[in-house]
């Protein structure tokens, strides 16, 4: 997919690039006002990651040019603030998603991975891993072709891994991604390792390869290892 | 009491009271200066008799002439010098009536003899003048006070117009939306300086207001970039998977600084925000689905610390933000779940408005300053910023948030509002 950054932040920025750079992802950036609203106006993106605060303008204004060229790029808003008037200014002005910062990575890479699916195949939304395939519109996972029932979290958790293949991702991330960030969880996310066990589980009864893997700890990697 | 009904009780009262006593004062006066002039009239008549006995040696004749009569009678014995003034009955001839009259009783020697002079005046007319002024000055009276009445109701009503159009206009301001209060236009100069005062204060409020959001907003911005920059530096320095589990535990506790470091932040702001009331869009909410969702969303926690959940959920509305009532909900159940023990109990109960959610805990002393920011038990892994918050969204709605330790358990009560 075809990617454009705009942030002010340079450390920011690099990470977000480098977490987004492979797997045939093309990506570009923009780190002030005047070179985001050149790129958009010259190219189309799969999605746009918008900071609201921007030298030299404001995020929001990006949005109405966006709308008055009639071009169709998802957008994710990325901005440090919190108040909900503008959550719902950036949503009222066509962003398809809106991300507090801080956030992590894969937290930013599972949204940005469902606006592009949104937005490329309506109505076919489909996710194909080697022998895996989930249609994340009729939520049905079928591996090697013999369907799974999963629960609502364990097929969250795999489309999460599946935008998220070959990194690793913390239990934070991944509780805050199930709960929800409000939710004050403790420090203590054993609870989530039932879920991925479970996941695990029944993609091997199915005939999948063991993907996933746990990291010290700290998290887990899907991927080919 | 509305100052116009103050105002117009004490103008009528002393109205009235002034008004009475300057009648009194005139009926007594001229009835006074009256019957002094009747007097008079009366001596220059005994005076004219004497001259006429002692001229002529002998009694006028008791003539009758008009409003005045003159009657004589001897009187037997040495009484002499008797001079009386007496309110009397005159009897008119003509008109064959009884009049209030006025008579001077008087003594007149003549040839040894001692004749006693009755001379007697009608005081009709006097009388009639003093009854005139009277219904006059009564009159005068009660057109005086009709006219304060009506005056009072009329056009002091017309006067504090501008001052109750003023003050309902400040009722209904609100700081967030940013229509201005009015000019209202007046010649008073009392009102147009209410007025003008009324306005440079909203124009001081919201400004106020604008740089609290602005500064809100930018101590948001600029804490949260760098706290995202160190988190999305955690999750690169992750990827490059080259290193030890001792380095592995070292990133974990990193990560778990900093997610506590942007909760507390966004929780100190959340705060901020509640205590000014920059938080807008109250809306109608069935808050028994919500605790109903909320009971689901916990449903790992409770199962992972085996704890028993008894719920007993009546339909409620309540009328508060989406998004506050979430944080409230979610701050009453983090903290039932986190101050359990392992296989204890939470009951959740939602009856005729009050929510009580209980829990078993781990220890029964409990913080005193429960509510207040930052106190927490010294086990407690949390920020003891969430009861501060709960305690603030409620204050902001005027809901009731209570604590009560009752049977082991500890338990929470929110007295709703009844939204209508």
């Amino acid at each position: 997919m075809k990617i454009l950054v705009i942030e002010d932040e340079q450390a920011l920025l690099e990470s977000i690039l480098a977490y987004f750079i492979g797997e045939g992802n093309i990506c570009e950036f923009a780190s002030n006002f005047a070179s985001a609203s050149e790129k958009i106006a010259l190219y189309n993106y799969d999605c746009i990651l918008l900071d609201l605060g921007l030298p030299g303008g404001e995020g929001l204004e990006l949005l109405s040019q966006l709308k008055q060229m009639k071009k169709k790029d998802g957008v994710l808003i990325i901005s440090a603030r919190h108040s909900l008037d503008d959550r719902l200014a950036g949503l009222d002005l066509g962003a398809d998603d809106y991300l507090v910062k801080p956030f992590h990575l894969s937290e930013l890479k599972a949204r940005v991975s469902a606006i592009v699916r949104r937005k490329n195949f309506d109505g076919d939304n489909l996710i194909i891993f080697n022998e895996i395939k989930v249609d994340v519109s009729a939520m049905k996972v079928s591996v090697a072709n013999n369907q799974i029932v999963l629960t609502k979290k364990e097929f969250d958790l795999l489309v999460y891994f599946l935008a998220n293949k070959n990194k690793i991702v913390t239990k934070n991330a991944m509780a805050e991604h199930l709960w929800g960030d409000e939710m004050d969880l403790s420090n203590d996310f054993d609870f989530i390792y039932t879920h991925v066990k479970n996941l695990k589980k029944k993609l091997a009864e199915a005939g999948g390869k063991d993907y996933l893997r746990s990291v010290y700890g700290i998290g887990y990697k899907f991927g080919e290892a | 009491m509305k100052l116009a009904t103050r105002y117009n009780r004490a103008n009528l009262l002393t109205s009235l009271v002034i008004l009475i006593i300057t009648g009194l004062i005139y009926y007594v006066v001229i009835h006074f200066i009256l019957t002094e002039r009747l007097d008079r009239d009366l001596a220059v008549e005994e005076n004219e008799i004497r001259q006429y006995t002692q001229t002529y040696q002998k009694l006028p004749l008791p003539a009758s002439y008009l409003d005045q009569q003159v009657s004589y009678k001897e009187i037997n014995g040495e009484v002499s010098g008797i001079r009386d003034f007496s309110y009397t009955t005159y009897i008119n001839p003509k008109e064959n009536e009884v009049e209030p009259g006025r008579s001077l009783v008087t003594t007149v020697s003549l040839k040894g003899k001692v004749y006693q002079v009755t001379i007697t005046k009608s005081r009709l007319e006097s009388e009639d003048l003093v009854r005139i002024i009277l219904f006059i000055t009564l009159g005068v009276t009660v057109v005086l006070l009709l006219s304060l009445i009506l005056i009072n109701r009329f056009v002091l009503n017309q006067l504090w117009k501008p001052f109750y159009s003023i003050l309902n206009r400040m009722k209904t301001f609100e700081v967030t939306k940013t229509e201005n209060i009015k000019e209202e236009s007046t010649k008073i100069d009392e009102f147009r300086e209410l007025n003008e005062s009324v306005n440079a204060m909203v124009k001081r409020v919201r400004q106020d207001y604008k740089e609290l959001k602005s500064f809100t907003d930018n101590a948001s911005h600029e804490m949260m970039t760098p706290l995202a920059v160190i988190n999305s530096k955690l999750d690169s320095l992750l990827q490059t998977e080259t290193f030890t589990e001792h380095q592995g535990h070292l990133l974990e506790d990193i990560y778990h600084a900093t997610g506590r470091l942007s909760r507390l932040h966004q929780s100190l702001l959340l705060l901020a925000k509640i205590e000014n009331n920059i938080i807008p869009d109250a809306e109608n909410i069935d808050i028994q689905e919500m605790l109903e969702g909320k009971i689901r969303q916990f449903h790992e926690l409770f199962e992972k610390d085996g704890l028993r959940v008894e719920v007993n959920l009546e339909k409620t509305e309540i009328t508060m933000s989406r998004y506050l009532a979430d944080i409230l909900l979610n701050n009453l159940f983090s903290n039932s779940v986190r101050h359990n023990h392992r296989g204890g109990r939470i009951d959740v109960k939602l009856i005729s408005n009050v929510l009580i959610i209980s829990n078993s805990g781990k220890d029964k002393s409990v913080q005193e300053r429960l509510f207040d920011r930052f106190s927490k038990s010294a086990e407690s892994d949390g920020m003891g910023l969430g009861l501060a918050i709960s305690k603030q969204i409620c204050t902001l709605y005027g809901f009731e948030l209570e604590y009560h330790f009752i049977d082991n358990m500890h338990s929470f009560k929110v007295y709703f509002k009844k939204s209508f």
